[in-house]
């Protein structure tokens, strides 16, 4: 087996989805922000997907959101991701979705519309924004 | 005189492991079984589209599928193209062919779904771009989630899945060509191994090697062959390329755009639809069509299918040939196939008497693509 075949598959940044990664590493979840109408988005694109502005700015996301819905895999894909884990979709309350994990709580305890807020946990030399429990559900560590 | 087009032959490998043959053999014996079909001598066939599935990737190095394709089975064409819309493709291209001998571009297209999934490991199993660092493999886990809303929204329940997949196996026990042919119950079903909760392995269609493949043509060329056609009445597309970011994604497919859209342009409603050959990579897709479409209001489809009313012998055909899920992974394709079929009225034991209308619907890349095709006698 490949030596590195127990580290997840990374991301791989490109000139779009650079600064959103290096903001990560920074412990920063950092929304797309339209100069011209103020919409916020992910994930980063090339102009606001909503006036086709090209001014884009950057603002911190309040790191708060809640499950919209979630998938318990019970299959392992990678070897360095092993199975039960929890993909979900986030949605932020500053309104952007996106796809993350729901972590420090038991799979079967994971709900939609459950309040999570984003904890930031190191794979290789990159930084993911993950998501844990912001009530009762959470687990003591 | 305005020219119709109409699906003059059909044809398709079987469907399963066809180890050490390739995908482009496969299409050639499906092209060759469609021309046979309609009666067609292959040298007037001057369209061709593909769908190339996912095996292979739409390209090698810098030739495209329909180059090679169209190069291998010797055609030079007038038309030609391949479509990338995964589980959409097909019905896109048929769909696409109708507009092209229609529009006098060409006059017979020929078009061919093929892939080898099955004798290629992990064809389907590719990590989602960078979400793939969440562990977002396949495209199970977004129907996962679909499902999984559902079931929060709706209260739909494992059953109403399971009921989807115990009539699509029970469709399949009565084609003969089927991969899968022995029935299952719902207590199987419910004790399949979990594979993405709350998905298990039986909510998950077949993976196959094999090929199938239209013949579109106008009416006038169709009626002096000996074989009975099926008319393309309307098509219609819908996509949702913002995926996730979509506000309804998850809720509803693209389907609750182009459904009944496709359905008005032929002037009927899903109430005069005789067969529905719904794509169902996963169970849930079915679920979420028969809202979309319209047979049920949304968040019904769960209790719409309790008690069979899609497995044989229920109030509303769906799939009688089984599906994706039984029949055999046809990317579509064998789902046009199908309605071709029940028009003719050559289905035999799973023949819906007297069918006149089918819809055909194609989905793919993630949820994203859409493509409904609105077939008659
Ligand atoms: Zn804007």
């Amino acid at each position: 087996m490949d030596p590195d075949a127990t580290t997840p598959p990374l991301p791989e940044p490109d000139a779009l989805t650079r600064r959103f990664w290096e903001a990560c590493r920074q412990g920063r979840l950092d929304l797309c922000a339209c100069e011209s109408c103020g919409h916020l988005f992910l994930p980063p694109g090339p102009c606001c997907p909503r006036c086709w502005a090209m001014r884009i700015t950057t603002r911190t996301a309040s790191g708060e959101g809640a499950v919209r819905t979630f998938a318990v895999y019970r299959r392992t894909y990678h070897p360095g991701l092993p199975q039960p884990y929890v993909v979900a979709v986030i949605e932020l309350r500053e309104g952007p979705r996106l796809v993350s994990n729901v972590v420090g709580c038991a799979p079967e305890r994971v709900r939609i519309d459950m309040p999570v807020r984003a904890r930031f946990e190191n794979v290789g030399e990159f930084t993911l924004p993950r998501f844990e429990p912001a009530g009762p559900e959470k687990e003591p560590s | 005189m305005k020219r119709r087009a109409v699906i003059a032959g059909v044809g398709h490998t079987s469907f399963g492991k066809h180890p050490g043959r390739s995908a482009f053999e496969l299409e050639a014996e499906a092209a060759a079984l469609a021309a046979r079909d309609a009666g067609l001598d292959p040298l007037e066939i001057d369209g061709l589209l593909t769908d190339p599935g996912f095996a292979r990737g739409p390209m090698e190095g810098i030739t495209p599928h329909f180059l090679r394709l169209g190069g291998l089975l010797g055609i030079d064409p007038l038309y030609t193209g391949t479509e990338i819309l995964g589980g959409a493709g097909s019905a896109a291209i048929v769909g696409r062919a109708a507009l092209a001998v229609e529009a006098g571009l060409c006059s017979t297209c020929l078009c061919v779904y093929g892939d080898s999934a099955l004798s290629t490991p992990g064809a389907y199993a590719y990590g989602r771009g960078d979400d793939a660092a969440y562990g977002l493999f396949g495209a199970v886990g977004l129907h996962a989630m679909a499902a999984q809303r559902h079931m929060h929204l709706y209260g739909t329940r494992p059953e109403h899945l399971g009921e989807v997949a115990v009539a699509a196996r029970a469709c399949g026990a009565r084609t003969p060509h089927a991969q899968k042919r022995r029935p299952i119950s719902l207590q199987e079903y419910l004790e399949s191994d979990p594979v993405v909760d709350p998905l298990r392995k039986l909510d998950c269609c077949l993976v196959s090697d094999g090929a199938a493949a239209v013949l579109v043509t106008t009416e006038e060329r169709a009626a002096a062959l000996r074989r009975p056609f099926a008319r393309i009445l309307s098509q219609a597309q819908a996509h949702r390329l913002r995926t996730f970011t979509s506000p309804e994604h998850f809720e509803t497919l693209p389907a609750a755009r182009c459904g009944p859209e496709a359905l008005a342009r032929a002037g009927v409603t899903a109430d005069d639809v005789d067969v529905a050959l719904l794509y169902d990579c996963f169970t849930i897709v079915v679920l979420l069509q028969l809202e979309d479409y319209g047979f049920c209001k949304k968040g019904e489809a769960g209790p719409f299918v309790e008690g069979g009313r899609i497995a044989p012998g229920g109030k509303l055909a769906v799939n009688p040939s089984g599906g994706l899920l039984a029949e055999g992974y046809g990317g579509g394709m064998l789902h046009v196939i199908e309605a071709v079929r029940q028009l003719r009225g050559e289905a035999g034991e799973r023949q819906v008497p007297g069918a006149e209308i089918a819809l055909v619907s194609g989905h793919g890349l993630g949820m994203n693509t859409h493509a409904t095709l609105v077939l008659g006698r």
